[in-house]
Formats: C-alpha cells, sequence, structure tokens
C-alpha cells in the first residue's frame, strides 16, 4: 500500500490483526469440526508462512546479489534454475514435495527454497537494473565497492519486488495447498489446513469464507509491513 | 539477434526442456513411491534414471540355468522364468549343459520341456524322463543350432511378412522367442488393408510363442490391426530387454535406456508422445486439453496485465490516502483470495469457462497491479517486455503466476485443461499422459518468456535489467 504509514503503526497493524484473528479462532474452535479446522489451519498458515518467507530470504539475499554483481556463473546458473523452478507447475511440485517429505517442516523448507530461488532471480534482476540506471555504479562490482555501501545503496533499493513477493507467501501456500487438496494429491495423513476447507467440498460455506478473509487479511497486514524504502 | 545468439538461445531452451522433462519425470516417480500408493508404473521394476546393473537374456538365462542345476525354492521361478524366455535362452542355456553335473543337467533339460511343447518339436510325454530330456537337447543343438542365428530369423520372418505360408510360420516357431526381436520389427506401420494381413500373419505367431492372448481378428479393420500393433510394442518396450543380449555398446546404452526415463522417451519417440493408460495417444489428450488452457491463457496474460497497469495507474493518481488504501487493500485481497473462495460464491450461477476467465484476468490484473506500485520500474518500459521478458523482475514471476492460477481454476472449475489432465494423471500414476500435459504447460511458459526477451527494448546496457 503507498499510504503513509510509519513503520511502527505498520507493525503495529500487522501484529494486532494477526492478534485479533488467533483471538476468532481461539473463540470459534469448540464451536464445529470445520472451525475448528479453521483454527488449526491459523496456526499453519501463520507458521509456515514465516518459515517460507525466513527460507526464501536466506536463500534469496546472498544468491541474488552475487548473482547480479558477482561471478557471472552465478548468474547464469541461477537463470537456469530459475527458468527450470518457474516451467514446472508449482502445484505439482509442491504435491510431490508434501507426498515426499518426511515431516511439515521438511516440506516447509522445501517450499521455501523454491520461493527463494524466484525471489532470488527478482532481486538479481532489480539490482542490474538499478546498476544500469545509475551512470556512476560499475557492473559486477560486488567485491570492489565497500560491502556496507553495496547492502545500504544497491540492496535496500532493490527489495522492493522481493517484499511484494514475500508478502503473498501466506496466499501462495494456501492456494496450492487448495489446489493439491481439489486435485486429490493431497497426503491422506497431512495435518488439516485451509486448503481442505478451501479445496475440498463442505455443507457450510462460512469456514472457508473465513478462511479466504483471513488469508486476505494477513496478505494486506504483510503487504503494510513489507514497505520497501523505495516504494512510490 | 546474430546467429550465434539465436543458436545459443535455442541450444538453451532445448538444455531447460531436458531438464524440465527429468524434473517432471522425477516428480512423478517420486509421487509414486509414496506410501498407500495403488496406482503403479508398469515400468517400476526399472531404476529411474540410471540402470548401473541392465540385464539382458545372457544375463537372465545363466540366473535360471545355475538356479535349477543348485535346486532349492529358487529353482522354482528360475524354471518358470527359463519357460518364458523360451527360444532366446536356448542359445545360452544348451551350450552350457556339459558343464554341469548328471544330475543338475537332468534337472534343467527337465524344465525346458515346456519350451520344447511350445515350439511344437517335442510332446511332454517324450521328454518325461531326465536322461531323455537331456539326450533329447543335445541333439536338438546338434541339428538346429545353426538356426538360431538372427539374419537367418529375419529372413524367415520377412518372408512370412510377405506371404502366408505354414511351413514359414512353423520354421518360426521352432525358434520361439529368438524371433521376437525380428517379429516386433516386421510388425511396422499399419496403412492398409495389406499391412492388416500381415500383422494377422505376425500376431499368429507372437501370441503363439508369448502364449498372451492377443488376437487380431480375420475381419480386423485397419485401426484394429494399429491397436493390436500398439499392444505389442508395450509389451516389447517393457519386455524387450529381456529376449536380447546386452553386449558392448549396447550394454552401455541399456544403462540409460533400460530405465523408467529411458522407457518414457522410446516411446515419446514412437510418435503421439507415447500411449495413456486408457490406450489414447497422449498427443490426442494434449489436443483435447489445450483448447481451453491457452484459451485461459491468452485472456489471463493479454487482459490481466493491461488491467493491471490500468489499476496501478489510476491508484498513483488518486491523491485521497481513503481511495488510495482502499484500492491497495482490494487489490492485495484479490490477489491473495485462493480461487476457490471465488467458485464457492460462482457456483450457484454456474461454474463455466466465462467464470474462470473472469478469475483469472482479476487475479492476474490483481497481483500486477501489486507489484507495479511496489515496484521501482519506470513507467515507460514495454508492458510486454515488463511483463514476459526473464529479465525483467516482474516477468520472472508473472508468466509462472498466470500459468499456476490457470492450473488452479481448471481444477477447482473441473475444466478439462492441461492443468486438470496433468493432476489426474499424476494422482492416477500415467506417466505418459502427466510428462505430456505438464511438459505442454512448461514450454508454453517457457517459450513465452523467451519469445518476450526477444522484443525487449535494448540500450547500451540493457534498460530492463541487463541481459547476461
Amino acid at each position: 500500500m503507498n499510504e503513509p504509514l510509519s513503520a511502527k503503526r505498520r507493525l503495529l497493524l500487522a501484529t494486532s490483526g494477526a492478534a485479533l484473528l488467533v483471538v476468532l479462532a481461539t473463540v470459534l474452535a469448540p464451536l464445529s469440526p470445520q472451525l475448528q479446522t479453521y483454527a488449526r489451519g491459523l496456526a499453519f498458515a501463520v507458521l509456515a508462512g514465516l518459515s517460507i518467507m525466513a527460507v526464501a530470504f536466506l536463500v534469496a539475499l546472498p544468491l541474488g546479489a552475487l548473482a547480479a554483481s558477482g561471478p557471472r556463473v552465478i548468474d547464469w546458473v541461477l537463470r537456469f534454475a530459475c527458468d527450470l523452478v518457474g516451467s514446472l507447475p508449482t502445484v505439482f511440485v509442491a504435491a510431490v514435495f508434501w507426498a515426499g517429505a518426511n515431516s511439515v517442516s521438511s516440506f516447509v523448507c522445501g517450499l521455501g527454497v523454491l520461493r527463494g530461488l524466484e525471489q532470488a532471480w527478482l532481486l538479481r534482476c532489480e539490482i542490474v537494473r538499478l546498476e544500469a540506471e545509475d551512470p556512476d555504479a560499475a557492473p559486477r562490482s560486488l567485491g570492489r565497492t565497500p560491502l556496507v555501501a553495496f547492502l545500504r545503496r544497491r540492496m535496500a533499493a532493490a527489495l522492493g519486488p522481493l517484499f511484494v513477493s514475500a508478502s503473498f507467501s501466506v496466499a501462495w501456500l494456501t492456494a496450492l495447498d487448495a489446489a493439491v487438496s481439489q486435485a486429490g494429491l493431497r497426503p491422506p495423513s497431512a495435518l488439516a489446513t485451509w486448503g481442505v476447507l478451501l479445496g475440498a467440498p463442505h455443507q457450510s460455506p462460512f469456514p472457508a469464507l473465513l478462511a479466504a478473509l483471513s488469508v486476505a487479511w494477513l496478505t494486506v497486514a504483510l503487504h503494510a509491513l513489507f514497505r520497501p524504502p523505495s516504494a512510490a | 539477434m546474430s546467429v550465434r545468439a539465436a543458436i545459443r538461445r535455442l541450444f538453451g531452451i532445448a538444455l531447460t526442456l531436458i531438464a524440465v522433462s527429468v524434473g517432471m519425470f522425477w516428480a512423478s516417480a517420486s509421487y509414486a513411491r509414496r506410501s498407500g500408493n495403488q496406482h503403479t508404473s508398469p515400468f517400476r521394476a526399472f531404476p529411474v534414471f540410471f540402470n548401473p546393473h541392465p540385464v539382458g537374456v545372457r544375463d537372465i538365462a545363466t540366473n535360471a540355468l545355475h538356479a535349477i542345476a543348485r535346486g532349492g525354492t529358487d529353482a522354482v521361478t528360475a524354471r518358470i522364468a527359463l519357460a518364458r524366455l523360451g527360444g532366446a535362452a536356448l542359445p545360452y542355456v544348451l551350450p552350457a549343459l556339459d558343464s554341469l553335473d548328471p544330475r543338475s543337467r537332468e534337472r534343467v533339460a527337465l524344465s525346458l520341456t515346456p519350451v520344447a511343447v511350445r515350439m511344437q518339436v517335442a510332446r511332454s510325454d517324450e521328454l518325461a524322463d531326465g536322461a531323455q530330456a537331456v539326450l533329447f537337447w543335445t541333439r536338438f543343438w546338434q541339428d538346429r543350432a545353426i538356426d538360431f542365428r538372427a539374419a537367418s530369423v529375419r529372413h524367415l520372418t520377412s518372408r512370412l511378412a510377405e506371404r502366408s505360408i505354414a511351413l514359414r510360420r512353423e520354421d518360426l516357431i521352432h525358434v520361439d522367442t529368438f524371433a521376437l526381436p525380428a517379429l516386433m520389427d516386421s510388425l511396422g506401420r499399419v496403412e492398409t488393408l495389406d499391412d492388416v494381413a500381415r500383422v494377422r500373419r505376425l500376431n499368429s505367431v507372437l501370441a503363439h510363442i508369448t502364449e498372451l492372448p492377443i488376437e487380431c481378428a480375420p475381419d480386423a479393420s485397419v485401426a484394429d490391426a494399429r491397436q493390436v500393433v500398439d499392444t505389442w510394442l508395450d509389451f516389447w518396450e517393457l519386455h524387450g530387454s529381456e529376449y536380447a543380449p546386452l553386449d558392448g555398446p549396447r550394454r552401455l546404452a541399456a544403462t540409460f535406456v533400460e530405465t523408467q526415463y529411458g522407457k518414457w522417451l522410446a516411446a515419446l519417440l514412437r510418435g503421439g508422445l507415447g500411449r495413456t493408460r486408457s490406450g489414447q495417444h497422449a498427443l490426442a489428450l494434449v489436443e483435447e486439453g489445450l483448447t481451453t488452457t491457452s484459451f485461459l491463457l491468452f485472456v489471463g496474460l493479454g487482459g490481466g496485465f493491461p488491467l493491471g497497469v490500468i489499476w496501478t495507474r489510476f491508484e498513483r493518481r488518486r491523491h485521497e490516502p481513503i481511495t488510495r488504501l482502499a484500492s491497495a487493500v482490494l487489490g492485495t485481497a484479490l490477489a491473495a483470495i485462493p480461487c476457490a473462495t471465488f467458485v464457492r460464491l460462482f457456483t450457484g450461477v454456474g461454474a463455466d469457462l466465462l467464470s474462470a476467465t473472469c478469475i483469472v484476468t482479476i487475479t492476474t490484473a490483481a497481483w500486477v497491479s501489486r507489484h507495479l506500485a511496489r515496484s521501482t520500474m519506470n513507467q515507460s518500459v514495454s508492458p510486454i517486455a515488463a511483463a514476459f521478458s526473464v529479465s525483467a523482475p516482474l516477468g520472472a514471476t508473472y508468466p509462472p503466476f498466470v500459468l499456476s492460477a490457470i492450473v488452479l481454476v481448471e481444477l477447482m472449475f473441473r475444466l478439462p485443461g492441461l492443468g486438470r489432465t496433468a493432476a489426474l494423471s499424476l494422482a492416477a500414476g500415467d506417466v505418459n499422459a502427466w510428462m505430456a500435459a505438464s511438459l505442454s504447460l512448461a514450454s508454453a511458459s517457457l517459450l513465452l518468456r523467451h519469445a518476450a526477451d526477444l522484443v525487449r527494448p535494448r540500450g547500451s546496457r540493457g534498460e530492463i535489467a541487463g541481459s547476461s
């Protein structure tokens, strides 16, 4: 969002939004099994979404910076990896990860790495674009310019697309989950999440609607939280 | 673009598609290995990508010979294997009889009785005694070893393919499964009624020596004969290596060919992108799904992006904070809410292609608007280049996002597109259908991105992102 909210206010907004959802889930959970699924799904969406974001940043930041300003071979490898990952429909990759993963954490880490590769390419593209626009900047200057200067100037300005992508992590995860459930590719032993509410038919549409609104709310909160310094 | 750059790009696309096919195949194999899976591939016995120890007829026959000679529980399975291998195993088993002790020799000779009966060279009662059986097979090999040569069998097969004479059929039955490679090669293409007659003659021999109940009726049509040929080729794809010796370069090639991936590639090269579990060519399946998916793709890509750009420009030009906030929240929410929710809302009014198209367009427009609103990207950049170029920040993620949205919508609305076909095939373990549908989706994404990269404007340092 482009509204001039301070960082503290945005953090407060996001935290209070998440807290409100937790309170709502706690109150509603005992009312029906589907609402209980909603409450469990909230915990999964928040924890898994945050984990995906953390893993993705861990992968994206060094890889993107190295691909943009480091040796060309890293750029080539990242481009090839992104071409490969971008060509595979993510729904099926998620289904395979889920079927093959020994635990939820390894499934989430796998998705995080997948997301990280995509975000690394976003970061790489933005850094290279900024370098191209800046007449004083030397291309592939990582190692020649001071690291602090590189991080403060170039990286800080290039984080915009990365943050937008990161703010959709919960929505991305839930959409994948719903699609995998709808396609019948969900492991039978997997824990009940929002994907079940959204992807499988139920008698009452209320929990599904609640889950959808929660996804939207969490995404808006993350979007507000991740406001890059260079945003218009 | 120079010729060198074009070749480099084409090479890159080909390399990526090969890597994608490997990834897809790994995905399919990994998914099939999940616990509780009821749908298994007929090629599950093969390794997925690399076969360090490929086995041919020589290996199977020699192992069976030793197992029968040793006796015990393994001998039962070995006897069945030897009977199935039949004539193809004789060049390796009969010369080795002399190297066995008399008791083992009798056991092996007796285990070959079903083969002799099938080859119509002896009756079972003539070979009831071990000593008699050994004597029979020793004499048989002395007299008939010369018939077990690839060139002479190929000659016999081509003559049977040309004209029907009972004696030629018998000659082929006398060499049993040793004739299988030549018979399979002679099946050929089926275009005319003469081809149907040829298939009928060859099928008669094939069904006899393999003991498989595959029939080609006297009044079979061209389509029926084609189906018979496809059935035999499927059989040969699965069991061919068991009847052929793997020596020298063939053994080396078998490390790749005798794998699940190699078998899929062979089916692909046979034409029609292989056959699905239902017997349909996978290419036909792709053609069926392509209409829906390409319609959604072009409307989603063509409608979603301009709408997103208009949305962002509207938002940027508004000065009232409340309007900008409402636009931003709406954009984020629309891009974030999974399509399933919309489907639930639309279900009452009929979930059809139009509703699906609307959802894809709105979702992609909202997604684009959020990215553009946050991007510092110069809006004068060509929208096509910004949306699809692999070197543009937005273009790197936009086509995959649209494709994922299409797959999601197809699944939710049960539309007969490639995404749904791929999902159902993956769940059913239908490798050929899965590979055909998912590779079509991947190719669409890859080609779109590279095509857009070609039309992107270039400056002194590459305005969008700098080409690498």
